[in-house]
């Protein structure tokens, strides 16, 4: 047992690894270049250049991978020969990257003519916030000479990212600040973007709202969680319950009314069935909310009663399949000769549905089941739209309308790691269910 | 009124005056030179009785331009407006390129003056503008005692600050383009604590306007470069309090905003406004508004529309516009630099089968101009016919004798788009056309509209025509078209004639002069337009004082709720 565990989990590894090799690719071979993508196609070829030194795109494949899984502020932090960190800035909002200085301060540099450095100091306050400011010019002792015989520095720049200067190279970069392209001089010749790394819990800034991309993930994903969770509880013990039913009724008028039921369900499409169960409920009965709609200062924990049509969208769709399968499953269990057996031998019929049949009848419906957790997550991006639900299929959708890479591949990755946890907790129930591969 | 509004009349009034007298300009079109040239509107008003009472065709001597007045006491404080639109990723406000984030920021911030609905303009922030004789000077007096929300005073260096913003290219502001050829930072001069003065390099006559477009909110200077923080100072009604992109917004009421109500405290009477972004499916919006999870909602669309006003829980209210979806062709591409083909595209277009297929003959007709008839210097314009054999002659005289196949890039977000695409489609089968649609989401669409060569790009309302021709139809200083002119169409004759109107006080002059741009935008023009679209506006009706604007701006200052009024209360 404990072999198989070890095999399956390593084998989850290589998945995951494989995945996020195939999801980074996917995104580079995406149609179209980053920079254009993000800031319109009037932008001049400084202005890209300048763009994509800035974000780490000028640097090779293999590179780019390695920070995004594991992150680039250790090596930063070899470079400048300080820690590196994020710090929220209260006055404007925002996280961001500074070098950690010992006596609780925090620098951040720049030059206007690549000779003199200046360093931007911060006081940490106690409280976690910042504190006041002031800048100090540093002295010459801070170049170093590298291989090539020239001086350099790295420090972390204003925009946040590990930036090296090279001593008397005056030269200007293209900037895009939050007022809009500004061409500087004493810029630095390279820059490394500073992030944490998906594996470290940090997949970047998002190019569109220039806010970290996991501050907006793990919202939506706990909206879309408490959604699908709601919903498997409800639908999947109705579905089986239902299936028994009709599989030990087979032929019967409760079998049939179940059947072509749920077939019915499971046949229309989600976006009119939930338009239907809108107009009928939401507007015609005005009995539950015919839109998710959440207030400032509410989360969707407070008002279930706004699930209600989304959940019974879903239940339409799932309940009929689930339960045809479990039906066909019960029926064919039935017929088997070892439930012959026991009914002859003389056993209490629910004893026999109870301790023979249903074990056997429930290992079909179970691996249906938690293939349908992943779908829960991701696919109900359809029901999301419909019900205007801010949870993870609908920060999907716009993160690739809008060219949001970063939140994209993260998104992506986090329904990856559920689809295949999933189907590991699949095998692992299927083996409890069913002695005979326990050991193989 | 005021002795410094009556001791200088700028000449152009008292022309448009003599007009208004003799019969040739209507009471409403002297209402709007009047207050363009600085007269306040309640003395302009004075000025059309003065006038309009000598002459046989006189006005009714009620004024048909103030809105109704509220009987005092009607009016409550309290409530909480709930609004379904977009709550977009902005930063920098003079980069908005969408109303609903203006629609958002006109809460916290504002602007030097304000057009209202019926495209009249009135000094906001500041106290009243006076023009040169020749226009080519402009005097903005500030008002006094505005205070920002960190307890500055707002003053004439502010209003500069913010010129050197939106005329510096490096920020990218569309405002860029209506002043460019006509002011630089260099001509924005701060004459006292309260006076600006804006020196043109030649006349323009709608300055006032044109500080009213929707990007051109007065910041202070120590803007941190990000308008959703909600820790930059402002002067508006509503603070921002939470700004969720994609997801929600709150505005909450400051105490001591400068404007005050009917009942004497400050405005607004709301106490609250949350936009609720609920995705990009308007289905959503709709059930939400039948279920009164919120009270209004952005842009209705036709469907909407449709859908909403038989609610006996809503309430419509509705306005023309020069709105419009715009087939656009791009010049410098082939087929389309022969205006032979462009021609017989446009002539495919059966305009009333198009309002009626596609808007539910809800909007105005259009004539393949970029002028609107609700727009006060359109010169009236035969409806052009719908030509299938003439267009077939057109493209086999242009080189096509078997017709012309080509892709049409169409937003599918907008459903509108998609049946005039799709009518299009029909209608332009038997000129030669064959159309194949190119649909793509609204984002996408937007990604590609100054790119692609055929496509349908939505323009929203300008209150005056030369307000609008320049943001897309000319070249810059360069001799490039401007950033916004996705057809590269630039015409000399054009250019010349836009720049003579837009110096043009006169009305009738000016009209004669949109005669001529008109024809020439009609025969060589580089789009087409079929239908001039309707806005409307859906309430809840418990908010009282609410007024469909053309370009759907909102600031819900003076709406007011009444809890006795609302049926979901």
């Amino acid at each position: 047992m404990l072999k198989l565990l070890l095999r399956r989990f390593l084998f989850l590894i290589v998945t995951l690894f494989a995945v996020s090799v195939t999801v980074f690719a996917i995104s580079e071979l995406a149609p179209g270049d980053m920079a254009t993508n993000v800031l319109g196609n009037t932008i001049t070829p400084d202005q890209r250049a300048s763009f994509n030194a800035q974000n780490g795109l000028d640097q090779p494949a293999l590179t780019r991978y390695r920070r995004w899984m594991l992150g680039s502020d250790r090596e930063a932090a070899q470079l400048i020969g300080a820690p590196v960190d994020r710090f929220y800035d209260t006055e404007n909002n925002q996280t961001n990257w500074w070098v950690v200085g010992s006596n609780e301060t925090i620098y951040r540099h720049r030059s206007e003519d690549g000779e003199v450095i200046l360093q931007l100091e911060r006081a940490l306050l106690p409280d976690g916030k910042l504190g006041p400011s002031r800048i100090v010019a540093l002295g010459d002792e801070i170049w170093v000479t590298n291989d090539e015989g020239e001086e350099i520095f790295w420090g972390v720049n204003e925009d946040g990212r590990a930036a090296m200067w090279i001593r008397g190279l005056n030269q200007s970069e293209e900037r895009l600040t939050r007022a809009g392209w500004i061409s500087t001089a004493g810029a630095p010749s390279a820059y490394i973007p500073l992030q944490k790394g998906l594996l470290r819990g940090d997949p970047g800034i998002s190019l569109i709202t220039r806010q970290p991309v996991i501050d907006t993930l793990v919202p939506r994903l706990l909206n879309t969680l408490f959604l699908a969770g709601i919903a498997f509880v409800i639908i999947m013990p109705l579905a089986l319950f239902l299936g028994v039913i009709a599989g030990l009724y087979e032929g019967r008028p409760l079998d049939r009314v179940l059947s072509v039921g749920g077939l019915v369900a499971t046949a229309t499409p989600e976006f009119a069935s939930g338009v239907f169960l809108i107009v009928i409920f939401a507007v015609w009965l005005g009995w539950f909310p015919g839109a998710v709609v959440i207030p400032p200062g509410t989360s969707i924990f407070e008002q279930p009663q706004m699930l209600i049509l989304p959940i019974m969208t879903l239940m339409l769709v799932e309940l009929g399949y689930v339960l045809r399968v479990t039906r066909a499953s019960m029926s064919e269990v039935l017929r088997t000769n070892y439930i012959r057996t026991a009914v002859l031998k003389g056993l209490p019929y629910w004893q026999v549905i109870w301790r023979h049949a249903l074990r056997n009848a429930l290992l079909a419906p179970i691996t249906v089941i938690m293939l349908h957790i992943n779908w829960l997550i991701g696919g109900i991006v359809v029901v999301e739209t419909l019900f205007g639900f801010p949870g993870l299929g609908s920060y999907v959708l716009a993160s690739a309308l809008n060219n949001d890479v970063f939140a994209l591949q993260a998104a992506t990755m986090i329904l990856v790691v559920i689809a295949v946890v999933s189907q590991l907790l699949a095998d692992l129930i299927y083996v409890y269910l069913n002695p005979r591969i326990r050991y193989t | 009124m005021k002795e410094d509004t009556t001791s200088r009349i700028h000449p152009g009034i008292e022309q448009a005056q003599t007009q208004l007298q003799q019969g040739r300009i209507s009471r409403r079109d002297f209402l709007r030179v009047a207050t363009l040239l600085g007269a306040s509107l309640p003395f302009a008003s004075v000025l059309a009785a003065c006038g309009g009472g000598t002459t046989t065709t006189a006005p009714p001597p009620v004024d048909p331009v103030a809105p109704a007045e509220p009987t005092l006491g009607a009016i409550k404080r309290g409530g909480v407006l709930r609004v379904g639109i977009a709550v977009q990723a902005v930063d920098h406000p003079a980069r908005f390129s969408w109303t609903e984030s203006a629609n958002a920021f006109r809460h916290v911030f504002e602007y030097l003056t304000e057009t209202d609905e019926n495209n009249i303009t009135h000094p906001l922030l500041l106290e009243s503008w006076e023009a040169s004789d020749d226009l080519t000077v402009w005097t903005l007096n500030l008002r006094q005692g505005i205070k920002w929300t960190n307890g500055d005073e707002l003053v004439a260096e502010h209003v500069r600050y913010n010129f050197g913003e939106w005329l510096n290219p490096d920020v990218g502001s569309s405002i860029l383009g209506l002043w460019e050829g006509f002011l630089t930072i260099d001509g924005v001069e701060v004459v006292d604590d309260y006076t600006v003065r804006l020196n043109l390099s030649a006349p323009k006559l709608d300055v006032p306007e044109n500080l009213y477009h929707y990007p051109a909110v007065i910041m202070h200077p120590s803007f941190n470069g990000d308008v959703k923080t909600g820790t930059n100072p402002s002067t508006g009604p509503y603070t921002l309090t939470e700004y969720v992109v994609d997801e929600r917004a709150k505005f909450t009421r400051r105490e001591d905003y400068w404007q005050l109500g009917e009942d004497g405290d400050p405005l607004p009477y709301l106490d609250a406004v949350e936009f609720i972004d609920l995705g990009t499916d308007r289905t959503s919006y709709v059930a939400a508004m039948q279920t009164g999870a919120i009270h209004t909602m952005y842009e209705p669309n036709v469907e909407n529309y449709l859908s909403l006003r038989d609610d006996p829980n809503i309430v419509v209210y509705s306005v023309d516009t020069s709105q419009a979806r715009v087939l656009r062709m791009r010049v410098d591409q082939e087929p389309w630099s022969d205006n032979r083909v462009r021609t017989a595209l446009k002539m495919c277009q059966d305009r009333e089968q198009i309002l009626s297929v596609a808007y539910n003959n809800e909007g105005l007709i259009g004539h393949d101009v970029h002028v609107s008839p609700v727009q006060p210097e359109f010169a009236p314009m035969d409806t052009p016919a719908y030509d299938p054999e003439g267009a077939k002659a057109l493209l086999a005289e242009a080189g096509f004798p078997d017709g012309l196949s080509f892709n049409l890039s169409v937003g599918t977000g907008w459903t509108d788009v998609v049946s005039y695409a799709e009518t299009l489609q029909q209608d332009a089968q038997p000129g030669g056309f064959n159309i194949t649609l190119d649909t793509m989401p609204n984002n996408a669409y937007w990604d590609i509209w100054t790119e692609t060569t055929v496509g349908i790009t939505p323009w929203t309302h300008r209150p005056l025509a030369v307000m609008l021709l320049p943001l897309a139809y000319i070249a810059d200083e360069a001799g490039n078209p401007v950033p916004w002119n996705e057809t590269r169409w630039v015409d000399e004759e054009f250019s010349t004639l836009l720049r003579q109107a837009q110096g043009t006080l006169d009305i009738e002059a000016r009209r004669s002069i949109m005669a001529d741009l008109q024809r020439i935008q009609n025969e060589r023009g580089p789009v087409a337009i079929a239908v001039w679209q309707r806005v409307w506006e859906v309430f809840n009706p418990a908010f009282q004082g609410v007024v469909a604007h053309p370009t759907l701006h909102n600031q819900w200052l003076r709406v007011w709720y009444d809890p006795d009024l609302d049926p979901r209360a």
